[in-house]
């Protein structure tokens, strides 16, 4: 089948778009036909050194539309050249220089690895003696008996048996009760006050 | 590794100075704080216990200025139902020495065996000796005194009237011999 001329491929771009059920010229299946070998070169790392724009335009589309459905797979010196670029911004461009090679980034990598498990273990070693150390200075709770306990509270301040207020009950003051109730409210009366709103110097 | 080195060696510094330099910590709220017995201060249950004992004291005073000795009686009555703190040593005082008034108001209206009830329970339930205590013993000789003089009329009941007035005297005794040894408890003699 001849190639398409450059009018038939003008006519076939910049004409009127056919119907979907129209028959195909032989113009479109020409056309049809070379972009086809274009694809095939293409995806086969063949890619033609000059094509014209139209074609390049369309075969990036092709390029994306496959790449969109998925399984691709790049070819091994494309790969390892996206691997070295990565690699190359991930670990700096300025320590290697932009010239950065694949043995300079495994220098890096294995920097990395040998440094790696002693990074995890000192950090470990450091929080395990960090938390000794404070385990051990931890002081035992300690029992603090408030000033105002009742071993050192006055007499006075604290519950007690009124026979020292009242002294002996004479017998003719046998049922004078109001006056000593008086005599153990007054004096209780003066202990709560000392205690609860402070004792005179 | 010289970093591990490096923070190994700050830490243990860092411990070390503290240890070595810093003063006592203050007590903080890990500590354990230990109050008084609430039991054996002065608190507010005793003194509102202590409060009303004291009015109904006055009360049943003013009943009985007005010869109102039934009203006086209950009065009394009340102070034996007043709640104070457990263990109050007050308490007891308190209580004994209602008891003792309110025998003496029921012997004025001439209910000796109920007056005798009160000072009964009042020696049993009493946990020491107290002036109160020996109150009761003297309150309980004049129960006894006034059940011989209500016998003494009938020459017949002489035996039982001299045993009355013996076991007054043994009250008195007691009474007395409970006042001795609280004073020389107080006054320190041995």
């Amino acid at each position: 089948m001849p190639k398409p001329t450059d009018d038939e491929r003008d006519d076939l771009l910049a004409g009127p778009v056919p119907n979907p059920d129209d028959e195909p010229t032989a113009a479109e299946r020409a056309h049809a036909k070379t972009f086809a070998e274009l694809v095939d070169k293409t995806l086969s790392g063949r890619t033609p050194p000059a094509m014209t724009t139209d074609d390049r335009a369309l075969i990036e589309v092709a390029t994306v539309i496959r790449a969109a459905s998925g399984n691709v797979e790049l070819a091994q010196p494309r790969r390892r050249a996206l691997i070295e670029d990565a690699l190359r911004q991930a670990v700096g461009a300025r320590a290697f220089g932009t010239s950065g090679t694949m043995t300079a980034v495994r220098g890096i990598r294995s920097l990395r690895r040998a440094w790696a498990p002693w990074s995890v273990a000192g950090a470990s070693l450091a929080v395990a003696a960090a938390a000794v150390v404070l385990w051990l200075r931890t002081p035992p709770p300690r029992v603090i008996v408030e000033p105002t306990g009742v071993a050192t509270l006055p007499e006075t301040e604290r519950s007690r048996p009124a026979d020292a207020v009242v002294g002996p009950i004479a017998h003719e003051r046998a049922g004078d009760a109001a006056t000593r109730i008086d005599a153990i409210f007054a004096d209780r009366l003066d202990g709560y006050r000392e205690l609860r709103f402070g004792r005179t110097p | 590794m010289k970093h591990v080195i490096w923070l190994l060696a700050v830490v243990a510094c860092s411990c070390t100075s503290r240890s070595s330099s810093s003063p006592p910590p203050a007590p903080s709220r890990a500590d354990v704080t230990r109050t008084a017995e609430p039991s054996d201060v002065i608190d507010e249950k005793l003194m509102l216990a202590l409060s009303q004992a004291k009015n109904l004291h006055h009360k049943a005073k003013v009943y009985t200025s007005d010869g109102n000795v039934a009203a006086a009686i209950a009065s009394v009555r009340e102070i034996l139902s007043l709640h104070f703190p457990p263990n109050a040593p007050e308490a007891e005082d308190v209580r004994n020495d209602a008891r003792a008034l309110l025998a003496r108001l029921l012997v004025g209206q001439d209910q000796l065996d109920e007056a005798m009830n009160v000072i009964t329970e009042g020696l049993a339930q009493s946990q020491r000796e107290s002036f109160f205590v020996a109150n009761l013993y003297t309150v309980k000789g004049e129960i006894l005194e006034a059940r011989a003089t209500a016998l003494d009329v009938d020459p017949a009941n002489k035996p039982k009237v001299v045993e009355l007035r013996h076991a007054a005297i043994d009250a008195y005794d007691a009474s007395n011999k409970i006042d001795k040894k609280l004073q020389d408890q107080l006054s320190g003699t041995p």
